[in-house]
């Protein structure tokens, strides 16, 4: 399937509300890939100005939620949607929450760099601040990669996108065990310390929500569902597909 | 970046629609029908705006057809039929006795359930209303003959047998041609009762975007028993029951939120 299929139907209108779908997700996924973007920047430079955009465009990202669920009611209550228009819808609604959390979650990550922002720390200097800048730059790039599959239904790089979170997961882990540490050893204080450990966690939730995305992809192009697959899993999966998809061509 | 620069778009057309928004083609203000002493229609009250397609659904008896028949006063060839009330079009009274009934209908096109075409030549068709407003002009005639041929959507299938006999057509296409016929006299209303309750999908599908389009030229009343198409054409639909009007605004509000509890029954198939 490619996305010009949408835009095939009989009914002009049709053709109109699965296109303004489709792009109403792709600049929702822009915008949260551009507020990943600040909230590395906040944590780089601890600047107060940048926190404030993340903040703005989480609540444009709110807005952006709202009317995905408004024109996939509308499609869905006139027009019936089937077969591949119908997972559009509802890998679209899906697609909005995985986003709209990702903004939430950013948010979480920017507030440790407006709090660090007023001690003599800094973020830099934090225990867990490397394990944080790995995972929300994985995070963001993550989700580069999902709208890229999305805006191409193209499937190349969900085994990857998987194989990342699975990734981060360790890094968490890794992460929290030196904060444990740092509890008991360093010298700042606890209240920053589980700020750290808060953003540590938002970001992992981040790229927890840009598997999500990947494996809707999944569902949108093949119908198939694979959610909470591992990699190993969804590798082979993805290879029985390709390999099924080459054989009926 | 500007709030401004992301396209949430405030301005769909589908958020503006509103009747209050509306330019009125036709106002209905305590409308009553009565078939004899058998009141059909009760103080229906709305206003039909211009150049939307507007829907009316609701059981079998509810008096939506009736209703749309009063649009063109075709109900006045049912001797039994007595009306109260008042209907403009455009500001005229279309109940007045100064009212001419034929220039009414030129104004108020009607297309039927069944495809109804004359057994004439597809030109003849679609050119007999303007025969009968005295054109002779054979440029003139053939002119709107290819202008609403193309309005319904029939031009490229039928330009090369223009002089065949229209029931030699397929269903959907008849019907095209009777939207065609009842469009060339340019009415500034088209009434559509039930239009593809007699055709296949496809052509269902063909004469639902036909309505989608001719909505910029002409304002569109559809009575239909199919919801779901209902749903898929219309801008507002209102919903009546038993010859009352119970709900009536815009389609995605009736369809995803209705006020009523009786159209929610309705709309979801509760409705006993």
């Amino acid at each position: 399937m490619q996305n010009s299929e949408y835009n095939r139907h009989i009914s002009e209108r049709m053709n109109r509300n699965l296109e303004d779908l489709f792009n109403q997700v792709l600049e929702m996924g822009g915008l949260v890939e551009r507020q990943l973007e600040h909230t590395i920047e906040a944590l780089k430079c601890d600047n107060k100005d940048i926190i404030q955009e993340v903040n703005r465009i989480d609540k444009i990202i709110n807005k952006e939620e709202m009317e995905i669920d408004r024109l996939s009611a509308g499609v869905l209550a006139r027009q019936q949607p089937t077969a591949s228009d119908l997972r559009l819808i509802i890998i679209a609604i899906r697609i909005a929450v995985d986003l709209e959390r990702m903004g939430d979650e950013a948010v979480k990550i920017a507030k440790l760099a407006g709090v660090m922002a007023d001690t003599p720390y800094g973020c830099q200097t934090m225990p867990g601040y490397r394990a944080l800048m790995e995972m929300t730059v994985c995070g963001m790039d993550m989700l580069s990669k999902a709208m890229d599959a999305f805006a191409n239904l193209d499937l190349a790089n969900v085994v990857t996108i998987v194989g990342d979170e699975e990734r981060m997961d360790v890094a968490l882990q890794e992460a929290m065990a030196d904060m444990e540490e740092a509890f008991s050893s360093s010298d700042i204080e606890c209240k920053y310390l589980l700020e750290m450990v808060l953003a540590l966690r938002a970001s992992e939730r981040i790229t927890d929500h840009a598997a999500n995305i990947a494996e809707s992809m999944v569902y949108l192009t093949e119908g198939k569902d694979v959610r909470h697959m591992n990699t190993e899993k969804l590798s082979q999966f993805m290879a029985e597909l390709e390999a099924e998809n080459s054989s009926e061509s | 970046m500007s709030e401004n620069n992301v396209s949430i778009v405030m301005d769909r057309e589908d958020r503006k629609l509103s009747l209050e928004n509306e330019n009125i083609a036709i106002e209905v203000k305590d409308w009553d029908l009565y078939y004899g002493d058998k009141r059909a229609l009760h103080s229906v009250t709305m206003s039909l705006p211009e150049h939307r397609v507007t829907a009316f659904i609701g059981p079998s008896g509810c008096g939506k057809s009736t209703l749309l028949r009063c649009f063109n006063r075709m109900n006045d060839l049912i001797d039994i039929v007595s009306t109260e009330g008042e209907m403009t079009l455009h500001g005229d009274d279309m109940y007045s006795k100064d009212m001419d009934v034929a220039a009414l209908r030129r104004r108020v096109g009607m297309v039927f359930q069944k495809p109804n075409p004359f057994p004439k030549s597809i030109y003849e068709n679609v050119c007999y209303g303007l025969r009968l407003q005295g054109i002779k002009d054979k440029a003139i005639l053939d002119e709107s003959v290819e202008w609403a041929l193309k309005g319904a959507g029939l031009w490229e299938e039928v330009k090369d047998r223009l002089n065949e006999n229209a029931l030699g057509l397929s269903g959907g296409q008849q019907q095209r041609l009777c939207i065609a016929r009842a469009i060339a006299i340019k009415p500034e209303v088209l009434l559509l009762d039930e239009p593809t309750s007699a055709l296949d999908p496809i052509s269902t599908l063909a004469i639902e975007e036909l309505i989608f389009e001719l909505k910029k030229d002409f304002t569109i009343l559809i009575v239909t028993h199919n919801m779901q198409q209902a749903a898929r054409v219309s801008d507002y639909t209102a919903f009546m029951y038993m010859g009352e009007l119970i709900e009536y605004t815009d389609t995605d509000s009736l369809f995803t939120n209705p006020k009523v509890k009786r159209t929610e029954d309705y709309i979801t198939g509760r409705y006993g």
